[in-house]
């Protein structure tokens, strides 16, 4: 059974083709626009990987992932966090509130796709 | 739909979004020149800006990303408040963002990439932000599109031993899907996995981590590409990757091959063995150990191979090539280590030789003969000196490393060049002048060299240069610790004495007096503290070092050019130029660097410590009564002055027996509580004749006159 | 002599560290009285460390009781993690 991914971004553009990225490679892949988006989608649904945006409108990374770790079901999910190069403070936050994973932007899809691949199988 | 229909899909929101930001971008842009300080519109063109590049990226648009990588740079200089908002900078950005919108416009109508006049549109844009770039920041490294081609590397075997983390589960991170992952980047032939961590039924917490695991991988990937599969679990896992036992043979004769260089760390990084994360690693628990225990630092091949980073084999073959190479270089000046005890013992012994020889001397008319053994004598004591100085270099060079970290930690872009690096020193003194150096070169790094925007705005290479220069000059060794930054702020630093008491206010003082000021206890004008020189240790404490080594520091500083900061000490502690004085039976001996002058103690009656020195008072110290020497002064006593930290200060003695070069025998541990005494020495009559130790002698001697005035009817 | 027949437990869905907890007290609690263990993994649709760390802590248990421990019909993804720790199935036997 293929595995889900929820990937949080407020640009579509972003959302979009690492859904295609992520769906070619044999994931299923559910999206959200920003953190608040994002938290109301997990509804309990099994979510093998979530991949976060940091800076966004409304609810932002971190206390995205800070809000999930303390769901039972998302406890132990894996996260990706999507950081620049300039973030090493909000990288630590992110830490701290449970993440792990990085992908530095500007990515290229196989960029992700192989951070994904590190932590989840298809 | 196909999965081109859905990139195109993605294409067209791409470039909706990319209308709006773009838009955004403007808009932002134009208040900002209404408003230049309005915070968060700095925070909504930055973000804009950096949302683009993000989006770019996704889609493969290099010339995007690299165009809006540098508008996004000079918006970040914006938004961290090191570049201001001028209408200058307004009108640059503003074309940047007609730029970005014709680019976007191109691609709606399928144009991925820009055709050649946007092209040098482009870089005439990039070009007009030039200047409100930090230095070096400019470009954006585009790793190649095309992977490098050419002939795959050959396949190595690879031996992983990887010891997750506890927590490695509760943070997501499966150690099997790693070693799944490890399968795509080479063939695993063979796991283990070992679970003798695995604690009593009822103790297993079924979410810590137990397992523990042994990988065989056959990869013809760099060592760095297996590394980087466990980049996320790197911090809290022990994971070490070596070379498989049967492939050792294969890096020793590599490395054989290759060209010669003076670090072991390069030739093992060089060979594929290690990767300059692992050397980083290694070079930190080096430092730290050496830190910790006090000693010198274990050589770093040591490490590798106590870490199980390396194997010793492949060690030692970096060994052997480097002393090659050293070996190769210094031809016939081979070198033997030597126990530091054992030269000091022949120093000693030669130090007595030499007195002995002087007190023969002294005796007979010396004939030819005579003449002859002392010049060698006097040879071998300057040989057996020689034995203990070492070349500078290898404790400057040291600082490469700190001017390189602090940098990176500083954001600051610093060059260190190093000259005079063969001037030698006594070992002893290369030991000790190593903390009050880092200390000048961390305070340079930190408050002298300013941030590159600054540098720029000041019509400077954002690129700072520290300067560390040795020479020998008259018998003393001189080393310099210079900077091009902002120099020293006359202003400030009265400002702030006048504020902590050290000096009146309205005090007129020279600017040598004012900068002097700095190495006063207390003194620091850095109004943030850095977390690097902030920390309490001052500028005074580097001062007191070098005068505990006999030797003086001074600044020189241009406001805006940069500022020199000069060491002189002596060339070795252990032998002094010094001035031979008796009281009464005894002898003494005054470092002759302290003496300024030498006067005839007035006749007459006279103050209790004081004198008349050309309209001066001049304080003076009796030694005679400072070490309670019995017998009536000469009929006629001299005062010999000495200068200690600007203050002058008489000793009065009975006679002048001239200037003399001496060996300094340390005092034992029964004197050691003597505060006025540095040392002994034998004279050529046989006596001892005592070094004083004028520093504290002035100092204890101005506290017991206070004392004593304090209470006047005791 | 009687040879008391191995007890049968089957696991299913995820045995991974979402259920580990339960899937270690389902087995540990299921050793004692019986004469070992035969654990059905048919239904296991995914693994991860923490799920076989629960399997290789049974088996030891079980060692340490001298009582047999088998693991029966696992999906090939399965399989292949069990290999990777040396646990071989009844079917490979």
């Amino acid at each position: 059974m293929a595995k889900t991914i929820l990937i949080v971004d407020d640009s579509a553009s972003v959302r979009q083709v690492v859904s295609i990225a992520l769906k070619g490679a044999g994931y299923d892949v559910i999206a959200g626009v920003d953190g608040k988006d994002a938290l109301a989608k997990l509804n309990g649904q099994r979510i093998h990987l979530i991949i976060s945006d940091v800076n966004m409108p409304n609810m932002d990374g971190i206390t995205f992932v800070a809000e999930a770790r303390k769901l039972p079901a998302y406890k132990f999910t894996p996260i990706i966090m999507l950081t620049t190069e300039s973030q090493e403070e909000k990288k630590r936050q992110a830490q701290a509130a449970g993440a792990r994973a990085w992908v530095t932007k500007p990515f290229q899809p196989e960029q992700m796709l192989s951070a994904v691949a590190k932590l989840i199988a298809p | 739909m196909s999965a081109d229909d859905d990139m195109r899909e993605a294409l067209d929101t791409f470039v909706t979004e990319a209308r709006d930001l773009v838009q955004q971008l403007e808009d932002g842009l134009l208040e900002l020149e209404a408003h230049p300080s309005a915070a968060e519109t700095v925070n909504t063109v930055f973000r804009a800006a950096h949302t683009l590049k993000g989006s770019s990226g996704l889609f493969g648009l290099r010339h995007l990303v690299q165009f809006t990588h540098v508008v996004e740079t000079v918006l970040g200089s914006v938004r961290e408040g090191d570049l201001g908002v001028s209408p200058g900078l307004v009108s640059s950005l503003l074309p940047c963002a007609d730029h970005i919108g014709a680019m976007i416009e191109g691609l709606a109508a399928g144009r991925l990439e820009p055709d050649a006049a946007q092209a040098a549109e482009g870089a005439r844009l990039l070009a007009a932000l030039e200047p409100y770039l930090p230095d070096g920041q400019g470009a954006l490294a585009t790793d190649g599109a095309d992977p490098a081609g050419g002939d795959p590397a050959p396949e190595r075997a690879w031996r992983l031993s990887l010891r997750f983390g506890p927590d490695s589960l509760r943070n997501g991170m499966d150690p099997l899907s790693f070693l799944r992952y490890l399968a795509s980047i080479g063939t695993v032939s063979r796991v283990s996995t070992d679970a003798a961590a695995l604690p009593a039924a009822e103790e297993m917490d079924p979410e810590t981590c137990y397992l523990a695991f042994e990988v065989e991988l056959l990869s013809g990937a760099p060592k760095e590409e297996i590394e980087a599969v466990f980049e996320f679990v790197r911090e809290d896992s022990d994971i070490r990757i070596v070379p498989a036992d049967h492939q050792l043979d294969a890096y020793v004769w590599a490395i054989r091959a290759m060209p010669e260089s003076d670090r072991v760390g390069d030739v093992l990084i060089g060979s594929g063995v290690v990767t300059e994360l692992e050397m980083t690693e290694a070079l930190r628990i080096q430092q730290e150990q050496a830190a910790r225990s006090g000693t010198q630092p274990v050589p770093i091949g040591e490490i590798l191979v106590e870490h199980g980073i390396v194997p010793r084999p492949i060690v030692d073959a970096a060994l052997n090539r480097q002393r090659k190479t050293t070996e190769s270089r210094s031809q016939d000046t081979t070198t033997i280590r030597i126990d530091a005890a054992r030269l000091d013992r022949l120093i000693d012994l030669v130090g007595e030789l030499v007195i002995a020889q002087s007190s023969t001397g002294l005796r007979a008319g010396a004939g030819e003969a005579q003449g002859e053994v002392m010049r060698l004598v006097d040879e071998v004591r300057h040989s057996a000196l020689a034995l203990r100085m070492v070349p500078i270099g290898t404790t400057l060079r040291r600082f490469e490393r700190v001017v390189r970290d602090v940098g990176v930690e500083l954001h600051k872009e610093v060059s260190l060049v190093i000259t005079g690096g063969d001037a030698e020193m006594d070992k002893a003194l290369v030991e000790r002048i190593s903390d009050p150096l880092l200390h000048l070169v961390r305070n340079s790094l930190d408050h002298g060299i300013e941030a590159p925007a600054e540098r720029q705005r000041h019509g400077k290479s954002g690129q700072g240069t520290l300067r560390l220069n040795a020479y020998h000059d008259a018998g003393s060794i001189v080393i310099e610790v210079s900077d091009d930054g902002r120099g020293l702020d006359r202003e400030r630093i009265l400002a702030k004495a006048v504020e902590r008491g050290v000096v009146a206010a309205g005090a007129v003082l020279s600017d040598q007096e004012v900068y002097d000021l700095i190495f006063e206890p207390g003194f620091s004008t850095a109004e943030t503290v850095s977390n690097l020189s902030g920390r309490g240790v001052g500028m005074d404490v580097v001062r007191r070092n070098v005068t505990a080594l006999r030797g003086s520091i001074e600044v020189d500083t241009a406001r805006g050019v940069g500022t020199t900061i000069r060491i002189r000490l002596p060339l070795t502690l252990a032998i002094i130029d010094g001035f031979l004085v008796g009281v009464g039976s005894a002898s003494f001996i005054v470092p002759l660097d302290r003496v300024t002058e030498c006067v005839e103690l007035p006749p007459g009656p006279l103050g209790r410590d004081c004198m008349n020195l050309r309209g001066e008072v001049l304080p003076f110290i009796r030694l005679r009564e400072l070490f309670d020497i019995p017998g009536e002064p000469a009929r006629r006593q001299n005062v010999v002055i000495v200068e200690q930290s600007g203050q002058r200060t008489g000793l009065v003695v009975d006679a002048l027996l001239g200037e003399l070069q001496t060996v300094i025998k340390p005092l034992g541990v029964l004197f050691s509580r003597l505060k006025c005494i540095s040392g002994s020495t034998i004279l050529g009559s046989g006596e001892i004749a005592l070094i004083l130790d004028v520093g504290p002698l002035v100092a204890d001697h101005s506290e017991r006159e206070h004392l004593l005035r304090a209470r006047p009817a005791a | 002599m009687t040879t008391r027949e191995l007890r049968r437990v089957a696991l299913d869905g995820e045995l991974t560290i979402m259920t580990a907890a339960e899937s270690k007290e389902r087995l540990l609690t299921a050793l004692p009285g019986s004469g070992g263990l035969r654990v059905d993994l048919a239904g296991v649709e995914e693994i991860d460390t923490a799920g076989l760390q629960v399997l290789l802590l049974t088996r030891r248990e079980a060692e340490s009781m001298s009582l047999p421990f088998e693991l029966t019909a696992p999906a090939p993804g399965v399989a292949a993690v069990l290999a990777l720790a040396g646990l071989t199935t009844a079917e490979e036997q």
